[in-house]
């Protein structure tokens, strides 16, 4: 009976079921996820205040520590910044900011590198040479500095202004372009591979055009890899952004993200204020982490020789 | 002190084949020997963020080159800790009239060639004086400078000039004879150049010796980098208090190093001190901070031609009662800045007690309503961002004064630029409210309104700051009376007048003075010598030996 009844329990449905219940890590992460961007997408209704009407900004009540110690004024929970502003508030509207940037430079550097792998990956020759190379240049600096010399050169050519009203944009801009190389390498190595294949020859044997044979044919089998590289990059994108931001090249202080949050606060540090670094620092690394371990969660789930259940019912 | 150490450490490199006893016996040796020579050799190692390129101290007008010269010169007079002349090498001066002064000059005194100094030497340091392109424009008004005797000189203007003293105190008599005569053919042109010849950033004889009467002697220059300097013997003040024997200024530009030399013992002054620094130096043990309301003023400027709406004084009061300065000087910038609501410091003429900071915010709605905007307008505002320098954190004031300006519906666009893009934009008045940071170079009142609120002139260079593009006669000629008045008290109640009538009329938003600081390790008596100037008289400067750190090390 016990037995059997074991056996019945093996069906498709419980399968799946379990499978979901061991991936705990995957909706734990999932959840920590959904709760801070959730959080930063609902800004609007959930911030005490609008950080960005400076007509609520009272400078008497700057550096007021969180609502659970001493000195801390009511409707400030997390306390308030060197200008009074009220920091949940700041955090929440700078999470969006950072999250922006974060997905904006990923879809970005997706687009660009997808493009550019799939066509030096295809074409090969020439162009792959000139693109493999530019590419390599590109990654001879590290990313940090690519993004510097963008932003400098961007601030030049149109003025400090102009950079000040389209910061997002230009941040977007500025990290999507230093760091196409990654996705296009991964791209191009994937297409070599599989373009040798019997399939691709018998697709280009029946005569189907070249952008039908790379989008409907190769691109496909590129995706796993390049969604688990995602999760990587959007972490990447959001700490490229905090760094830029607290290097002082990044978004003006009126519209503060979480990296220049944290840089207005690092002057603060050592008077006791810790609060204005800290806490923007921590809804940072967890956002940063949560994005990371979904990404490394995602990879587990895709690779087929790590899905226990599956294997295991065939036993040894 | 660093020579001591190499020092040591060649004893070490020698005797390390030798037995322990010996190496430890020899090294005790060495320390006493450099105790003994150090304990009537005082030392005094400074550290500034930059030092001058040239020895030549008319090559260049910065605060630098001004500190060497009170360092290895010394000027005729010189401005002591209120703003009041003190006598040194001109012991006393009176007016002959309206165009003279008869300055009576210290007898006795010899430069560090051995020439003695005469009234010769201060009309031929005047007359180079008014040939360098940096100290012409300021020595203009002195027209000759006529010698009576050795120990009398007269300096003779074209009009009544009050600020003639104020002048001497630039004038530090150079050694005429050392200084005279043809350079022998150094250069590859193979030419000869006169001795006296100011030529920038060139290789002169005088970038490269010098001659004066201070209490320093230059030893060992490196161009921007370093200079040591040993005590002159023969200093003629003999009731300085002043005991530093051997005096060694390094640049060191980057301030937290800067702060990190003194905390760590490697030099025992700095200035000046980075903001961010302020408070930690405050409670290091052995470290002394002074810091002293300073003579810069910071304001905003409201463009006039570009915002028709700030032709209205009631909008220029408006915004002068809602930005409340004295909230940015406690919480902004604790420490660092005096809040301020006229341009003289005190100390200055022109400077009035019954003008101080009018936060109101009723009142400033309500002048804002009566000018016909009680839904306020739109401008732009820029300002410098100092993040490198750090100074005074402008990008976070401007960001409270937008704030501020919310609350009178006035909605602020506000940029920061690093400093040397904000300048060419400040010159382009690219924003309607700008900010701009100013000290007077004469030590005096009119100085600020002659650059900030007189009526702009191209042609005589008068209002040259003045991105307000405001515009009042009969303040530029109150002004101009002034300057001719050398009756000083009929001189500072009319300076005192101007500056009411600038209060009363707004043309600008004052915000502070920044305040200096400087650091010092708490053997050395920096606070007497230290002036808002920013002019440290290290020659008068008392330092207690480093005699017990020795046996520590």
């Amino acid at each position: 009976m016990n037995s059997l009844a074991s056996k019945a329990s093996s069906g498709p449905l419980t399968n799946t079921l379990r499978r979901l219940a061991q991936r705990r890590r995957l909706w734990l992460c999932l959840g920590l996820f959904v709760f801070l961007a959730g959080a930063a997408l609902l800004a609007p209704w959930l911030a005490p205040n609008d950080p960005y009407d400076l007509s609520l900004v009272e400078l008497r009540d700057s550096l007021r520590p969180p609502g659970w110690l001493a000195g801390s004024l009511p409707g400030h929970p997390l306390g308030t910044d060197i200008q009074g502003r009220d920091l949940l508030s700041l955090m929440l509207y700078g999470a969006r900011v950072s999250l922006a940037i974060g997905f904006g430079a990923v879809l970005l550097q997706l687009l660009l590198g997808v493009t550019l792998g799939l066509l030096a990956g295809y074409r090969g020759g020439r162009l792959d040479a000139l693109l493999m190379r530019w590419a390599d240049v590109q990654l001879a600096f590290s990313t940090l500095m690519m993004a510097i010399v963008i932003g400098a050169v961007v601030k030049a050519a149109f003025g400090g202004a102009f950079y000040g009203h389209y910061g997002i944009w230009l941040l977007i801009l500025i990290i999507g372009v230093s760091e196409w190389p990654l996705y296009a390498r991964t791209v191009r190595a994937s297409v070599m591979a599989e373009k040798r294949k019997d399939y691709i020859e018998a697709a280009r044997v029946l005569g189907f055009s070249a952008p039908r044979i790379v989008l409907r044919h190769l691109l496909p089998n590129t995706l796993p890899a390049l969604l688990v590289i995602s999760g990587a990059q959007i972490g990447q994108a959001i700490m490229a952004e905090a760094a830029l931001s607290f290097l002082g090249l990044g978004l003006p202080e009126t519209q503060p993200s979480l990296g220049s949050l944290i840089k207005s606060g690092f002057d603060y540090l050592q008077s006791g204020a810790w609060w204005i670094t800290l806490l923007p620092g921590a809804y940072l690394v967890l956002t940063v982490l949560a994005v990371n371990l979904l990404g490394d969660a995602w990879r587990e789930h895709l690779d087929p020789y790590r899905a226990p259940i599956a294997l295991s019912s065939r036993g040894g | 002190m660093r020579n001591s150490n190499r020092f040591e450490a060649r004893q070490v490199a020698l005797f390390k084949a030798r037995r322990w006893r010996l190496l430890s016996a020899l090294l005790l040796c060495v320390c006493a020997l450099s105790a003994t020579a150090r304990a009537d050799d005082v030392t005094l190692d400074v550290a500034y963020d930059t030092l001058p390129v040239s020895l030549d101290i008319h090559e260049q007008l910065t605060v630098g080159v001004l500190r060497l010269a009170h360092l290895a010169f010394d000027p005729l007079v010189r401005w002591d800790r209120h703003l009041g002349l003190e006598p040194r090498l001109a012991t006393s001066w009176e007016r002959l009239n309206d165009t003279t002064l008869r300055l009576h000059l210290r007898r006795g005194v010899h430069f560090h060639s051995g020439n003695p100094f005469s009234a010769r030497d201060v009309a031929w340091t005047v007359a180079r004086l008014k040939r360098s392109p940096d100290f012409k424009a300021i020595f203009a008004p002195i027209v000759d400078v006529t010698v009576v005797d050795d120990a009398t000189v007269d300096l003779h203007t074209h009009s009544p000039f009050p600020l003639l003293l104020n002048l001497a105190t630039y004038i530090f008599p150079m050694d005429s004879r050392f200084y005279s005569g043809e350079r022998a053919a150094t250069t590859a042109d193979g030419q000869s150049q006169d001795k006296a010849a100011i030529v920038k950033g060139g290789d002169t004889f005088a970038s490269r010796h010098m001659s004066g009467t201070g209490p320093f002697e230059v030893t060992r220059f490196q161009p921007g980098a370093r200079i040591e300097l040993t005590r002159f013997p023969g200093y003629w003040d003999h009731a300085s208090p002043g005991n530093v024997e051997h005096l060694s200024e390094v640049a060191i530009g980057e301030s937290a190093t800067r702060v990190a030399a003194l905390l760590a013992g490697d030099v025992d002054f700095i200035a000046p001190v980075p903001a961010t620094a302020l408070s930690r130096l405050e409670h290091a043990p052995g470290i002394d901070l002074i810091t002293m309301p300073g003579i810069r003023i910071t304001l905003l400027q409201l463009n006039q031609r570009r915002v028709p709406a700030f032709r209205d004084r009631r909008v220029r009061l408006a915004m002068n009662y809602a930005v409340d300065q004295r909230a940015i000087a406690k919480h902004l910038l604790e420490g660092f800045v005096t809040p301020a609501a006229q341009m003289s410091p005190e100390g200055y003429a022109g400077h009035d007690d019954q003008l101080t900071p009018r936060y109101d915010l009723a009142k400033a709605r309500r002048l804002m309503r009566e000018a016909g905007y009680p839904d306020g307008f739109e401008v732009t505002l820029m300002a410098p961002n100092n993040r490198y320098v750090n100074d005074a954190q402008t990008a976070q004031v401007a960001l409270a004064v937008a704030a501020m300006l919310a609350k009178i519906h006035i909605r602020v666009d506000f940029k920061t630029l690093p400093k040397n893009q904000y300048w060419t934009e400040y010159d382009r008045r690219a924003a309607d409210i700008m900010m701009m940071g100013w000290y007077s170079d004469t030590g005096d009142s009119a100085n600020f309104f002659e650059y900030l609120t007189f009526c702009s002139d191209s042609r005589s260079g008068t209002g040259q700051y003045n991105a307000s593009e405001y515009c009042n006669p009969e303040l530029d000629s109150l002004v101009a009376l002034a300057n001719s008045e050398t009756d000083m008290r009929r001189r500072t109640s009319m300076l005192r007048q101007a500056e009411a009538m600038v209060y009363a009329d707004a043309p600008f938003i004052p915000l502070y003075w920044q305040n200096l600081a400087w650091a010092a390790s708490d053997r050395v008596a920096i606070e007497p010598v230290l002036n808002v100037m920013n002019m440290p008289y290290l020659g008068d400067v008392v330092v207690t030996p480093r005699a017990t750190e020795t046996h520590s090390r």
